[in-house]
């Protein structure tokens, strides 16, 4: 490696999203105040800071005023104030109006907003304060010192054909030495998994559970929907496959809607498909009648980690801490995870702070970030509900019961700790799925958008030429397993269709890998079964180019 | 002794950011900047250039406005050095020629002159996708007296110094010797540009970019009387939206080939979609009653035309360009003649071609040097006849060759040039600020930002030089026995004329007839190379023995990678066909494609990328992989399906 390609920084933050910006932010105040000239470097994959987030979102706005105290409240770019906050159960034609909000469930006080807006807001700040910020970069690799300790990472190579042959054009990765990396890479981070699996830091948690949000934006003519209106729904069409989930409806500024559903990826059933079920929803008439004058304007997906406290790994190590959504800082059943990972970035921030002071970034050092969440409103929020979501593993009813006993004894439920498996593991084969499988039932629906054209209004770009970001695990079994005994899922499960099951004339079956519509929402990492497949990151600056999401 | 290597660039609106609204208009809002993608093949080939000097200094310049800085720091971060930008009011709603002599002038401002010490080359993309001219690179290097070489692929540098340079031409590829310091423009078809570095960016993030004004570049004042607005010697008078003649695509529907090929039959059988024309609207110019009317021309009068020659034969642009030029004389009026400038070894005997297609007369210039079209000798003697004749309009055939002389030409005589026309016409220009009329004056229509605008230009400065579009105007009829003068020239030539040498010069054959005359023509693209073309010939062969005239072509990359002969390209650089059905297999649908069978019937298109521009230039689309879906249509061709043509007779 020539030393011409290598970067020197303090600390190195991978991400760019609200939680690896409050780390910048904090870390940026923390280290001034304490006069210590320390270098920030931030570096995000996304095109331009902002590209890659898509959230509901509602966002609880206190967190704002702690992480910039200097910032007014107004200044930070919501879109609108909550006014009116409903929930309704759909059934298959009718709704009925839950008469009051679950708890944990309230959205008085709280803003709707894109998070591009935010973060784009973030950005500027951070860069104020002097955190260098560059986007369009993607980190491929983690570089460990030779004692095996995280000392940074490398970005990943260009200029490479589909079978990693260099081209004319190659240009290496830049690697970045930093004494502390944070990693805030978003959900199931790339090389946070790498990182969790390397170091172990998985270890006597529960595995992570994720859900898949669908989500459109819409604009739409003047009084279908207040600016601030909120709608939550449950019910039709998950609950028959026993998913986890349900529907949100925000009324925007300048007569914009989003709506979206979020549906837990524990599904039983090789062929539910998640954006179908979206687009189904979308024809309730409850839904239906928000966007029927309406303009599409953006689409994309992600998934979330659900988990919760029991599924969180260990977001500490040598020389590294995880922040976000990668170390699972998100609270059920409301969904928020904005202002948890802006938290748990200032909680890493005053770690990494105190880490500096003393110039030692041991883990026995950094394990203060674990204390100082323990301390902050971060396990208020996570710890009550710790059992939500692994209540709800094995169906909506169960769920329901496991919730109410949560309620009565302050989260524990009837059974203390709740344990959950990996989505990937729920799958069950075609043989064993419970009949009607979603795909025959819903066969003939015809979706009033199908997935690439979301994937077009995703505004999605994709190098041609690098080795593919998506591989199978373990090729010699797909055939026999993935497709023939599970129908491969991924045609179904993938919101972005980049998985196309390709039958012969003479019935032969393969699988294409159309990589190019990646929205980089991670559901084929999470859900494939048996040996699974790996979502790499691909060349910097490529994927969905999300605008107001 | 180090070399600096210079890249010029332009920042341009990311033309696949124009999403399509749903009223079918492009949305412009949305659209981001950046670098223009041939002035990206431009920086790649100067890092390419680099790897083979390493002490080699990398600059990079620009002219535009402030924001153009970004796309300079972009190209800092791909390892360019130094980044300067030509920024000034002054110089706002310059045409080509400003843009040259501004740019020229700051490059020699910062050195780099024809007789430096050090040696230079300046590297350029060969057109921006927003004004598609092709002209300032050909301007640069005239108003810096540097030999060039455009619509280069690929640079390689020689041990004596000098540069080889692969020049593409109508059917091939000439290899090209330059001296150093040369102008060499760039097609966007060489190695793809590199992605920036982190450790670039984080360098360019800290570079300051050198922004200068055209006083701080000491631009002298009769040349500051020539650039902007007002003094560039050539003015847009008008832009319309050219309304498409195809109506929307009908994409065919299924999951399985099988179903995709029988909606296609039956997408075929309803016929499409159809376009809603709206009524043209006649705009006249009327005399304004006051308004003086004035004849600029002087002692300027008469069109001239360049004929040229490939492979001892007058090229197919060269006889279209006299249907226009017949044109504009009977307009003119006043005894108006068409004068041909024919260049070559031996070629007296080509005049009498052209007079039997319209040309009055011929001036013949003969010499054994000028055997092989060649710019700088080219440029020199059209110039020199031009002086010594006074044609009030020139008129080039916009072919590899034209499109370069034109320009190096104009800045010459410093007219200004007109490029790539798909109408020329004479009118009048209405100048309300001094209440005058100017006629007569020329009217060159020309398509802009890509192919969505059709602008009207107008030339102030005499003669009035314009490019025609090849395949755009029909080849004049043969009125056999014609005559006209025949006079001949003698130029002034001398070694400097000479200094760009032709190495080698490849060229396809030209024949195979049989592409005009079929009805359904099966063209492969880059996407069939996988198989050799096989299902494309297999397809095509499946129709001929229905009794159809069907043939097969290709697009440029399958030639160039030596899967076809040129004979069965089309396209810009190839032939232009007008079948009455064409399909169109794994070809992208590059503009230069697309120009060569915008006249077909029907256009199918076969593609397995939703996204390939074909697409948006098709009457029906299969969007699938070409191995599945070919195999189920020659079934069906066997079984009867001949996409709605007859046999022959």
């Amino acid at each position: 490696m020539s030393n011409t390609n290598t970067v020197k920084t303090d600390v190195l933050i991978i991400g760019g999203g609200p939680s690896g910006l409050a780390a910048a932010i904090r870390l940026a105040d923390l280290l001034k105040a304490k006069g210590l000239q320390k270098e920030i470097l931030l570096v995000d994959k996304g095109a331009s800071i902002g590209s890659h987030l898509i959230s509901g979102a509602v966002v609880k706005p206190a967190v704002f005023g702690e992480l910039l105290p200097e910032v007014k409240l107004e200044e930070i770019p919501f879109d609108s104030k909550v006014a009116g906050d409903a929930m309704y159960f759909l059934t298959a034609n009718g709704k009925i109006k839950m008469p009051f909000h679950p708890p944990y469930m309230s959205n008085k006080g709280n803003y709707t907003a894109s998070l591009g807006e935010i973060a784009r807001f973030l950005a500027a700040q951070a860069a104020a304060k002097g955190v260098q910020i560059y986007s369009g970069f993607a980190m491929s690799e983690i570089l460990y010192d030779p004692n095996g300790k995280v000392r940074g990472a490398k970005c990943i190579d260009t200029g490479l054909d589909h079978h990693g042959n260099k081209l004319e054009n190659f240009v290496e990765g830049t690697s970045v030495e930093a004494t502390l990396t944070i990693f805030a890479e978003g959900t199931r981070g790339s090389l946070a998994k790498k990182l969790i699996e390397k170091f172990g830091l998985q270890k006597g948690r529960n595995p992570q559970i994720y859900s898949l949000g669908v989500k459109e934006l819409w604009s739409i003519p003047e009084g279908t929907i207040g600016a601030g209106d909120v709608y939550h729904t449950m019910g039709f069409p998950a609950t028959d496959w026993g998913i986890f989930g349900g529907g949100f409806i925000y009324g925007l500024k300048d007569n914009k809607i989003a709506l979206g559903q979020v549906l837990g990826l524990e599904a039983a059933d090789p062929t539910f498909d998640t954006f179908k079920a979206f687009q189904i929803w979308k024809t309730h008439p409850f839904v239906a009648k928000f966007i029927k004058d309406g303009k599409l304007l953006e689409a994309g997906a992600k998934t979330l980690p659900e988990g919760g406290y029991y599924s969180q790994p260990k977001y500490y190590t040598d020389h590294a801490l995880m922040v976000g959504d990668s170390a699972g800082f998100l609270a059920m059943p409301a969904l928020k995870g904005i202002h948890l990972g802006i938290y748990s970035g200032m909680k890493a921030a005053e770690a990494a702070a105190i880490a500096f002071e003393k110039n030692d970034f041991s883990k026995e050092t950094l394990a203060v970030y674990a204390d100082l969440v323990e301390q902050s409103r971060i396990r208020k929020e996570m710890y009550p509900v710790r059992n939500f979501r692994a209540g709800f593993g094995k169906g909506m009813m169960a769920g329901i019961f496991h919730f109410g006993t949560q309620i009565f004894t302050c989260g524990a439920g009837i059974c203390g700790k709740l344990k959950t498996q990996p989505d990937s593991q729920e799958t069950k084969t075609l043989e064993n799925a419970k009949k009607p499988l979603f795909n025959d039932k819903y066969k003939d629906f015809v979706p009033q958008y199908d997935k690439v054209t979301d994937v077009f209004y995703a505004g999605v770009n994709h190098d041609e030429e690098q080795i593919p970001h998506l591989s199978v695990n373990n090729p010699p079994t797909y055939a026999d397993i993935n497709i023939k005994q599970f129908g491969a899922p991924c045609q179904y499960y993938c919101p972005a269709e980049v998985y196309e099951l390709h039958t012969d004339k003479n019935g032969h079956q393969d699988l294409r890998i159309h990589a190019e519509n990646c929205l980089h929402c991670k559901t084929c990492d999470i859900k494939e079964p048996a040996d699974g497949i790996t979502w790499s990151v691909p060349n910097g600056g490529n994927g969905p180019d999300y605008k107001y999401m | 002794m180090s070399l600096t290597i210079i890249s010029l660039i332009k920042q341009v609106p990311l033309p696949s950011e124009m999403r399509m609204g749903e009223d079918g208009a492009m949305d412009r809002t949305k659209a981001k900047s950046i670098i223009n993608i041939d002035c990206q093949f431009g920086l790649e080939a100067g890092l390419q250039l680099k790897s083979h000097y390493p002490d080699a200094r990398m600059v990079v310049v620009s002219m535009g406005p402030p924001p153009f800085e970004q796309s300079l720091k972009n190209a800092l971060s791909m390892g360019y050095d130094e980044a300067y930008l030509l920024s000034d009011r002054k110089l706002g709603g310059s045409d080509t020629f400003a843009t040259g002599l501004a740019i020229s002038t700051l490059l020699k401002d910062l050195g780099y002159t024809k007789d430096a010490q050090e040696p230079f080359i300046i590297l350029a993309g060969r057109q921006s996708s927003d004004g598609d001219t092709a002209h300032v690179p050909s301007q640069v290097a005239e108003a810096m007296g540097l030999p060039q070489a455009t619509f280069v692929e690929r640079i390689e540098p020689n041990k004596d110094g000098t540069i080889t340079a692969r020049r593409i031409i109508e059917g091939g590829y000439q290899m090209l010797q330059l001296p150093v310091p040369c102008v060499i423009s760039f097609t966007p078809t060489g190695i793809k540009p590199r992605k920036a570095s982190l450790v670039g960016a984080i360098k360019a993030r800290a570079a300051t970019i050198g922004v200068k004004s055209v006083d701080d570049v000491k631009m002298l004042p009769e040349q500051q009387a020539v650039i902007g607005v007002s003094g560039s010697p050539t003015k847009v008078a008008n832009v319309e939206n050219i309304e498409s003649d195809r109506p929307p695509i009908v994409m065919a529907a299924g999951q399985t080939e099988t179903q995709l090929v029988d909606s296609l039959i039956e997408n075929l059988k309803k016929g499409g979609n159809t376009l809603v024309k709206k009524e043209a609207k006649e705009k006249k110019e009327t005399d304004v009653a006051d308004f003086e009317i004035i004849d600029q021309r002087g002692d300027n009068k008469g069109i001239l035309t360049w004929a040229e020659v490939v492979k001892g034969d007058i090229a197919r642009p060269s006889l279209e360009l006299l249907t226009p030029a017949r044109h504009l004389a009977d307009q003119l009026g006043n005894n108006t003649k068409i004068t041909t400038v024919l260049m070559g070894k031996n070629v007296k005997n080509l005049a009498q071609k052209l007079f039997e297609h319209g040309a009055d007369e011929v001036i013949v210039v003969e010499n054994d040097k000028l055997e092989e079209y060649l710019i700088l000798p080219f440029a020199t003697i059209i110039t020199q006849i031009i002086r010594e004749r006074k044609p009030e309009i020139a008129l080039f055939a916009a072919t590899t060759a034209g499109r370069e002389l034109a320009p190096r030409i104009g800045m010459k005589t410093g007219s200004g040039v007109t490029a790539d026309c798909t109408a020329l016409e004479i009118g009048d220009y209405n100048d309300k600020k001094n209440k005058q009329i100017i006629r007569p004056i020329l009217h060159s229509r020309r398509p802009t930002f890509g192919e969505s605008k059709l602008a009207t230009i107008l030339g102030f400065v005499y003669p009035q030089i314009s490019t025609a579009r090849a395949g755009t105007f029909a080849v004049p009829a043969v009125q056999a026995g014609r005559t006209g003068v025949l006079s001949t020239f003698t130029p002034r030539l001398n070694d400097e004329d000479f200094v760009v040498k032709i190495k080698e010069t490849v060229r396809g054959e030209g024949g195979l007839q049989s592409l005009f005359d079929a009805d359904v023509i099966v063209a492969g693209g880059r996407g069939t190379v996988g198989d050799g073309l096989q299902l494309v010939q297999q397809l095509a062969q499946a129709l001929k023995d229905k009794g159809i005239k069907a043939e097969w072509a290709c697009s440029r990359v399958v030639v160039d990678d030596h899967y076809a002969e040129y004979a069965r390209q089309i396209g810009q650089t190839g032939k232009t066909v007008r079948p009455k059905v064409y399909v169109a297999i794994g070809i992208s649908g590059a503009i230069q494609h697309i120009a060569g069978i915008k006249e077909s019937g029907k256009i199918i298109a076969i593609n397995n990328n939703p996204k390939a521009p074909i697409f948006r230039h098709a009457d029906f689309g299969i969007c699938g992989n070409y191995e599945d879906i070919i195999p189920e249509l020659i079934e069906k061709v066997q079984a009867g399906f001949t996409f709605g043509v007859k046999p022959a007779a």
